[in-house]
């Protein structure tokens, strides 16, 4: 029977993906910058809802927006991972190699640890060098996954408060990912893309 | 880029942080978006920052220690070792959708949720769990999850996973689902499962697994070792005979890589152990073990018939 509701459930998701169509692939178009991934997410957002059970959702059209914006991220972090690896087998094999299809040595996974490892020790020290304030409700809506108006009771401060904290928060710790190159090149690129989709309205990839 | 406007940074971070909130003005954000190209590149760079942090969860373990606490969680002994140095906190996050009712949902870290009699349960990245009932006994889960059940006579307790409901009498095991699939991971104790799509209620002892996918018309027990039991924690994932569309569902939870399968492919069975703490040479090894041809790059990736 859970099955029959998620079901209903579903069925009005993709009903309301339908009617909010025109609404999601502006959003997405705007939010990657480009009209053909935006098609192509709008289809991944699809298959999402049509193939896995949700559960009731409060704000259904939220919802959907939300699972967009997450698709877009989800990709930009993926983007930036590769771009990660390469710069670091770049900066480590000179010539280029014909082929990097198949890697079963075990060299890439201790590569990728150490890339880890390098970006976990720099997040720390973006951390560390927050004010407390900023680093305090930090610490409270990522490391102890509370929402924002716990953290300002927990605080003892106003929600708008708590906002400005973490606002300051991620933009240290942009500045710093950018510092240590950790985001110059997935910003670069989304640049490039972004002054294509200008001049030209409708760029392709 | 580098030299982006204070005021523009700050405006993105605040839709950022809207974004969480069921009152989030998408349509607005749509038009902040579209105001400039400036904007854009400012929401997805606080985004991917943001995502860092998550990303890098435990880097912030030494702070929350060194601050007084209020509360200290108890692991269950079984929680120690590897599970430990990948996660940090319990989690408790209720989202009311009824006054008795809890739900969990993960991105891209897992997390643990305890229950009131000591349970508990490792919710894998981009899952949803839901708790329900006075006895915390009624649980629904979409996506990965590791469940360590003290056993309790008077309480029946039952996961709703896919298209199957879990039966738990004191055990450990675990569940992931894909829509309506399912598999099941039993380390200790047993499980019992039923479901529309099987005939009858299946006992599923430790040291077995099952493997339900009604849209290949698939329901397979077989053998599994205890060490394969939750075994993406160590960045590994082992299979035996899955479905192609199984093993992308996991890439895409576990890897964080979108591998699209085209449906003639989706039933192609994969045996096999990927490594998934690279997601992209995860995806190429599984193209070239297939051998299909793979298509795209940068996270997203389609398998393809090789022409």
């Amino acid at each position: 029977m859970a099955d029959k509701a998620f079901e209903a459930v579903n069925a009005g998701l993709a009903a309301l993906l339908e009617a909010e169509r025109g609404a999601l692939l502006r959003f997405l178009a705007a939010r990657c910058g480009d009209a053909a991934e935006a098609e192509d997410l709008l289809q991944e957002l699809w298959l999402k809802i049509a193939a896995r059970p949700s559960g009731p959702v409060a704000n259904a059209r939220g919802y959907l927006f939300r699972m967009a914006n997450n698709l877009v991220l989800d990709r930009a972090r993926g983007r930036r991972r590769a771009m990660r690896r390469d710069r670091e087998w770049a900066d480590q094999e000179e010539p280029a190699q014909a082929s990097i299809e198949l890697r079963s040595d075990p060299a890439p996974d201790a590569e990728a640890g150490l890339i880890e490892a390098q970006e976990s020790a720099m997040v720390r020290q973006a951390v560390e060098a927050l004010p407390p304030g900023a680093r305090r409700a930090l610490l409270l809506y990522r490391f102890e996954g509370r929402g924002q108006d716990e953290i300002a009771g927990i605080m003892g401060i106003s929600r708008s408060g708590v906002e400005k904290h973490l606002a300051l928060a991620m933009k240290h710790l942009r500045r710093a990912l950018i510092d240590c190159g950790f985001l110059g090149a997935a910003a670069s690129s989304e640049q490039e893309r972004a002054g294509g989709a200008a001049s030209n309205g409708n760029a392709k990839p | 880029m580098n030299g982006a406007d204070e005021g523009i940074l700050d405006q993105a971070a605040r839709w950022h942080l809207a974004s969480v909130h069921d009152d989030m003005d998408w349509d607005g954000f749509t038009l902040w978006l579209e105001a400039s190209p400036l904007h854009r590149a400012a929401y997805s760079d606080i985004a991917l920052a943001d995502a860092a942090v998550e990303d890098h969860r435990e880097a912030l373990a030494p702070f929350v220690e060194a601050a007084p606490r209020r509360l200290t969680a108890k692991w269950p002994l079984w929680a120690g070792g590897a599970l430990a140095a990948s996660l940090a906190a319990v989690l408790i996050v209720p989202q009311l959708t009824a006054p008795s009712t809890q739900a969990f949902v993960t991105q891209g870290v897992s997390r643990t949720v305890a229950l009131r009699d000591g349970s508990a349960i490792v919710l894998a990245p981009h899952s949803r769990l839901t708790i329900a009932g006075r006895r915390q006994d009624r649980l629904a889960l979409d996506g990965g999850a590791l469940f360590a059940i003290r056993h309790d006579p008077d309480r029946a307790l039952s996961i709703a996973a896919g298209g199957l409901q879990i039966g738990d009498i004191g055990t450990r095991f675990e569940v992931q689902t894909n829509g309506p699939a399912v598999r099941v991971e039993v380390s200790e104790g047993r499980v019992e499962l039923r479901g529309d799509a099987l005939g009858q209620a299946v006992e599923l002892p430790a040291g077995r697994r099952i493997l339900f996918d009604p849209a290949h018309k698939l329901a397979t027990i077989a053998p599994v070792s205890s060490r394969d039991v939750g075994e993406w924690r160590e960045g590994r994932l082992t299979y035996d005979a899955a479905p192609l569309s199984l093993v992308a569902a996991d890439l895409a939870r576990y890897a964080a890589v979108s591998v699209t399968v085209p449906p003639p492919l989706a039933g192609r069975r994969f045996s096999g152990t990927l490594s998934i703490h690279n997601g992209d040479n995860a995806v190429r090894d599984l193209a070239q073990l297939m051998g299909l041809e793979l298509l795209g790059h940068g996270g997203a990736y389609r398998l393809a018939e090789r022409s």
